[in-house]
């Protein structure tokens, strides 16, 4: 079991921040690894997604897609991919399953945000004699921007938390200390990696929540109470 | 195909269990939610609420080993993973059954209590029957993700479906993983199916407003 002396002497040593497998570079890593699932999986999401949400075809895509993901186990996505493209190319392999893991919500994000907006706005847009890339750029993104957020909000969820299980293929992240402590039985760093885990997630699931409200147009409409 | 046939008493010991370690938090957690949606004052329940949307941002293997230092359970083995499930079912289930609450109409509860019916019968006979549609959708969300997520369990020693992706990668046998990823899939979708049935058969009504429209 786990003991507190124990706790802060590994808490309080220098190589349990410093070294090859240290806090920071593990953060580094698991940032690494979420930002750029995040940042690939967005090329493809939000594009696709405005066309859909923009010219109204191919909703049953995003449909499909969304609720066909939420029954694939990531795990396995994330193995599968390693083992199907080789150990030799793991790391590509571990992108593509994050970013496969990642695109759903961003896909449903983005659409949903589009298809919010009234048709009168558009329209409205539209006799005023903009173009339809203007309608797209100035329009249709900026109202649809606190969905797209709520949408890269659960994609970080899944992605960071699919992350802390690449140790179990053979990268690095966070989740290295508890796979590794789980085979020491070290308890102290069981702990203090899932703690480093919980404590990103959540500051980076707040900033993104907070992100999200700040872009919330539709607060602007009840507070002035008619349009 | 030809894995699967050869295993298939080892695979149907891992579904029960992982069935098993699904179905708990998933009846519990909704009951809980249930619970305090009814329970908790409005304000209370935005704080709540709030918390609870923090809390699902943690990833599983994470709480997994975080709650044996809170509660004291030993690290490996079910117990963590059943209340970890538990926790994520009613995080994602209290938004869904507080909403599907504040849906009921003001009206209709009007004409309720105008009709003199008491506060448990409100519940029993108004409020949850009208509640239903939006619960059944939180809880098929609910119901396969915590599926899905169930797998992770196998990493602190749950010998369900999961089981066959740290197996399957050790020893190099593609066809154990992707046997696991389609029978999770399949049982997500059952249950999927099962619900969306499920809230049909509770909720006859519809289908009647549905003909006459």
């Amino acid at each position: 079991m786990l003991s507190f002396t124990d706790f802060w002497n590994w808490i309080s040593a220098e190589e349990t921040w410093q070294a090859r497998y240290g806090l920071w570079n593990l953060l580094a890593e698991h940032l690494t690894l979420t930002f750029v699932a995040l940042f690939a999986a967005g090329l493809f999401a939000i594009p696709v997604g405005l066309a859909i949400g923009h010219f109204r075809k191919g909703e049953f895509f995003v449909i499909a897609i969304s609720s066909i993901s939420r029954a694939v186990p990531t795990m396995g996505l994330l193995f599968a991919l390693v083992i199907l493209l080789g150990v030799e190319f793991r790391s590509t392999a571990v992108y593509a399953a994050l970013g496969a893991i990642a695109i759903p919500a961003l896909l449903a994000g983005t659409y949903s945000g589009l298809i919010a907006i009234p048709q009168t706005t558009v329209d409205g847009a539209r006799a005023q004699g903009l173009t339809e890339l203007q309608i797209i750029w100035h329009v249709e993104i900026p109202l649809s921007l606190a969905s797209m957020l709520g949408g890269l909000r659960i994609a970080f969820v899944q992605v960071v938390s699919t992350v802390t299980l690449a140790p179990l293929v053979g990268l690095g992240g966070l989740g290295f200390g508890i796979v590794q402590g789980l085979a020491l039985r070290d308890f102290s760093q069981i702990t203090g990696s899932a703690l480093a885990v919980v404590l990103l997630t959540v500051i980076g699931d707040r900033i993104l929540s907070l992100a999200q409200k700040a872009n919330n147009f539709s607060r602007l409409k009840t507070k002035k109470g008619r349009r | 195909m030809d894995w699967v046939f050869k295993n298939l008493d080892f695979l149907q010991g891992l579904a029960i269990t992982h069935l098993s370690i699904s179905l708990l938090p998933l009846l519990v957690g909704t009951l809980l939610a249930l619970g305090l949606a009814l329970l908790i004052s409005n304000r209370a329940s935005e704080l709540l609420a709030g918390f609870l949307n923090g809390i699902y941002a943690i990833p599983s293997l994470a709480l997994f080993v975080a709650l044996p230092p809170l509660i004291g359970t030993s690290y490996i083995g079910p117990t963590n993973v059943l209340i970890a499930l538990t926790i994520y079912v009613l995080a994602t289930m209290f938004s869904s059954v507080r909403d599907a609450f504040n849906q009921v109409p003001a009206a209709v509860l009007l004409i309720a209590n105008a009709q003199g019916l008491s506060k448990l019968q409100t519940l029993l006979h108004v409020k949850l029957p009208l509640a239903i549609p939006g619960i059944i959708a939180g809880l098929r969300v609910a119901s396969a993700s915590t599926i899905s997520m169930a797998s992770i369990g196998a990493v602190v020693g749950v010998k369900n479906l999961g089981f066959l992706f740290l197996d399957g990668f050790q020893r190099k046998i593609p066809e154990e993983i992707i046997s696991g990823i389609l029978i999770i899939f399949l049982i997500a979708i059952l249950f999927d199916f099962g619900l969306w049935l499920l809230g049909a058969i509770l909720t006859p009504w519809r289908r009647k407003m549905v003909s006459h429209a």
